[in-house]
C-alpha cells in the first residue's frame, strides 16, 4: 500500500508539472482552444464512437452468418482503427499546394486496398471456420 | 438497414425502459484480463513515445546545459521516427483497451460519503488520463499530416499535455496496481477479476482479441513507419511522405510558403559572417570557391519523416575560422524567411564545432533545390529537421 501511494504521489506530482505547463505558456484563447479538443476527444469516443460499435456489433450479429462473425468481429478491429488514425491522410486537410512532396499518396487507394485484404481475409477464416464446424458435426 | 432500425429501436426501448448500467455489458471479453495485457503494451508505447518525446523537445531547446550529441548522425531520426511510429500503434491499443472497460462508465456509484469521494477522485485521474490520451494522439495524428485545426499553440501544449498523460498513467498504474498484477500473472481466460455480469462469451476468445489488436496496431506500423524506414516505403499506405520530392528529399516548408522565392534567386543574396566587430561578406560563387566537402546526412523532421541525403558545400567551421572565431561559441543562423518561428535558429557550440557540420550548397549532386533552401542551408549531424534552417542569409558568432 505504501508503495502504491509513493507511486501515486510521484504521478500526481508529475501531473501537476504537465498542468503548470499547459496553463503557464499560452494565452486564454490558445487555452479555450485547448481545452475544447481536450473534451471534445473523450466526447467523440464515449457518445459518437462507442455507441456505433455497439449498433454496429448488434447488427452484424444478425446479419453475418455464425461462422463468420469471430473473422468480421477481428476485421472491424483492425479496419476500423486504421481508419481511424488515418483520418487525416484520408482527408488530405494538410494539403499544400506549394508543396507536392507533403500528402503525396493515393491514400484512398491504399484504403481500398486495405479493406478488400481484410474482407478477404474475413471471408477465408470464415469459410475454413465452417468446414471445420461441419466436419466435428459429422 | 431495416435491421439497424430495429437495432437501434430496441436500444433505444432498453434506455427508456432502464438505464444502462454496467449490467447491460455482459461479454467476457470485457474483462481485466484483457485490459491489463492491451494496457502492458499501450503503456509501453506511451513510454517510448514520451521518452522520444523529451529528447525531442531538448533537442529543440536553445539552451542545452547537457550539450546534445552529434553522434549518431541518425539519432535524432530514430528517436523521432520511434515517437510518431508507437504514436500511430497505440491507435487500436488505446481504442481496444477502452472498449473493454467501457462499462465502467455505466457503473452505479457506491454509497458512503468517503467511498464516493475516493472513486470521484479515482474517476476524475482515468478521466484526465483518458482526454490526455485521445488528445495527444489525435493532435499528433494530425501535426504530422501539416493539418492545424486549432487554435492552440502545437508544442506547447502536446508538450504539457504529455506530461499530464503520463502523470495520471502513473497514478492510474498504483490504483490499479494489484488487479494488474494479478491479471497479467493468472491465465487469461480466469475470471477472478471479472464484472459477476460479465459471462456471456464473445463471438471471438479473448486470445483472438488480443492477437487481432496485436494485428491491428501491427497494420499501424507498417501502414506509416515508411515515412522514416524506405525499405517500407511501397508499403506505408498512410504516410503523410512518400518520400519522393525535389532531388529525392520530400519537403516541409517550400520556399513558396516561407516566401523567400525573390529573396533567394536573386544575384544581391549574400551571406554574412559576423563575429563581433568582423564581418565577412560573400556570394553564392564565392561559396562554391571555397574547399568542398561532401557529407552523407540524414534530414530528420520532428513530423516523423527522415531521408537520407549527400550534402555538399562549406565547411561551417571553415567559415566561422574567416572570422576568427574561438571554437565552442554558438552560432546564430538568420534565414532569409521574413517571418515563421524557424526563420532563426541556435546552432550550438559542438554542433559548430563538428567536421561534418556543413553550410550546404548542393544535395545529390545537384545545385541545391530552392525548397531545400537554395542558395545556402544548414545541415549538421544528429539535430531535428526544423532548426536545420534553409536559405541562410547571416551566421553570427554569439560571444
Amino acid at each position: 500500500m505504501r508503495g502504491r501511494l509513493a507511486i501515486g504521489s510521484v504521478g500526481l506530482l508529475i501531473g501537476l508539472y504537465g498542468a503548470y505547463l499547459l496553463l503557464s505558456r499560452q494565452d486564454h484563447d490558445q487555452l479555450v482552444s485547448a481545452a475544447i479538443w481536450l473534451a471534445s476527444g473523450v466526447v467523440l469516443h464515449d457518445v459518437v464512437l462507442a455507441p456505433v460499435v455497439l449498433v454496429v456489433v448488434a447488427v452484424g450479429a444478425r446479419v453475418v452468418p455464425p461462422g463468420f462473425r469471430a473473422a468480421a468481429v477481428a476485421g472491424l478491429v483492425v479496419l476500423g482503427s486504421a481508419t481511424i488514425f488515418a483520418i487525416p491522410v484520408l482527408g488530405a486537410f494538410g494539403e499544400r499546394p506549394d508543396n507536392p512532396s507533403l500528402l503525396n499518396r493515393h491514400y484512398w487507394v491504399g484504403w481500398l486496398v486495405l479493406s478488400a485484404l481484410v474482407v478477404a481475409a474475413v471471408v477465408v477464416a470464415g469459410v475454413r471456420a465452417r468446414a471445420r464446424s461441419r466436419r466435428s458435426a459429422v | 438497414m431495416k435491421v439497424a432500425m430495429k437495432v437501434a429501436e430496441k436500444m433505444a426501448e432498453k434506455v427508456a425502459g432502464k438505464a444502462p448500467s454496467d449490467a447491460s455489458f455482459p461479454s467476457r471479453l470485457r474483462s481485466p484480463a484483457v485490459t491489463a495485457r492491451v494496457g502492458l503494451l499501450l503503456g509501453i508505447c506511451f513510454g517510448i513515445c514520451f521518452v522520444t518525446g523529451l529528447i525531442s523537445h531538448y533537442a529543440q531547446n536553445v539552451d542545452q546545459p547537457i550539450p546534445f550529441p552529434t553522434r549518431p548522425s541518425w539519432g535524432y531520426r530514430v528517436t523521432q521516427g520511434l515517437h510518431v511510429i508507437t504514436g500511430t500503434a497505440s491507435v487500436p491499443l488505446l481504442l481496444v483497451k477502452l472498449w473493454s472497460v467501457y462499462p465502467k462508465l455505466f457503473q452505479r456509484p457506491p454509497k458512503g460519503t468517503r467511498k464516493l469521494v475516493v472513486e470521484g477522485l479515482e474517476r476524475a485521474s482515468i478521466g484526465v488520463l483518458v482526454a490526455a490520451s485521445i488528445f495527444q494522439l489525435a493532435s499528433g495524428l494530425a501535426n504530422v499530416t501539416a493539418w492545424y485545426p486549432w487554435n492552440f499553440s502545437f508544442r506547447p501544449t502536446h508538450y504539457a499535455l504529455a506530461w499530464i498523460a503520463i502523470g495520471s498513467l502513473v497514478v492510474h498504474i498504483a490504483v490499479k496496481l494489484p488487479i494488474i498484477r494479478g491479471a497479467l500473472t493468472s491465465d487469461v481466460e480466469d475470471t477472478t477479476y471479472d464484472r459477476p455480469t460479465a459471462t456471456r462469451p464473445g463471438v471471438l476468445s479473448r486470445r483472438g482479441l488480443l492477437r487481432t489488436t496485436w494485428v491491428a496496431s501491427g497494420v499501424a506500423v507498417l501502414a506509416v513507419a515508411g515515412n522514416t524506414v524506405p525499405l517500407l516505403r511501397k508499403v506505408s499506405i498512410f504516410a503523410p511522405h512518400s518520400g519522393a520530392g525535389p532531388q529525392d528529399l520530400p519537403v516541409t516548408k517550400s520556399a513558396a510558403a516561407a516566401g523567400v522565392q525573390a529573396t533567394a534567386t536573386s544575384a544581391a543574396y549574400q551571406l554574412e559572417v559576423v563575429h563581433g566587430d568582423k564581418s565577412v561578406t560573400m556570394s553564392r560563387e564565392q561559396l562554391l570557391a571555397m574547399e568542398q566537402q561532401t557529407e552523407e546526412l540524414p534530414i530528420a523532421c520532428v513530423e516523423g519523416w527522415s531521408a537520407t541525403g549527400v550534402w555538399t558545400g562549406v565547411r561551417l567551421r571553415a567559415l566561422l575560422d574567416l572570422v576568427d572565431a574561438p571554437s565552442g561559441t554558438d552560432v546564430f543562423v538568420t534565414s532569409l524567411q521574413e517571418r515563421g518561428a524557424f526563420r532563426r535558429s541556435t546552432l550550438q557550440g559542438n554542433f559548430v564545432d563538428d567536421d561534418r557540420t556543413t553550410l550546404a550548397l548542393a544535395l545529390n549532386g545537384e545545385p541545391l533545390a530552392l525548397d531545400h533552401g537554395y542558395p545556402a542551408r544548414i545541415i549538421a549531424p544528429d539535430r531535428p529537421g526544423v532548426l536545420q534552417t534553409k536559405w541562410v542569409t547571416r551566421l553570427e558568432v554569439l560571444a
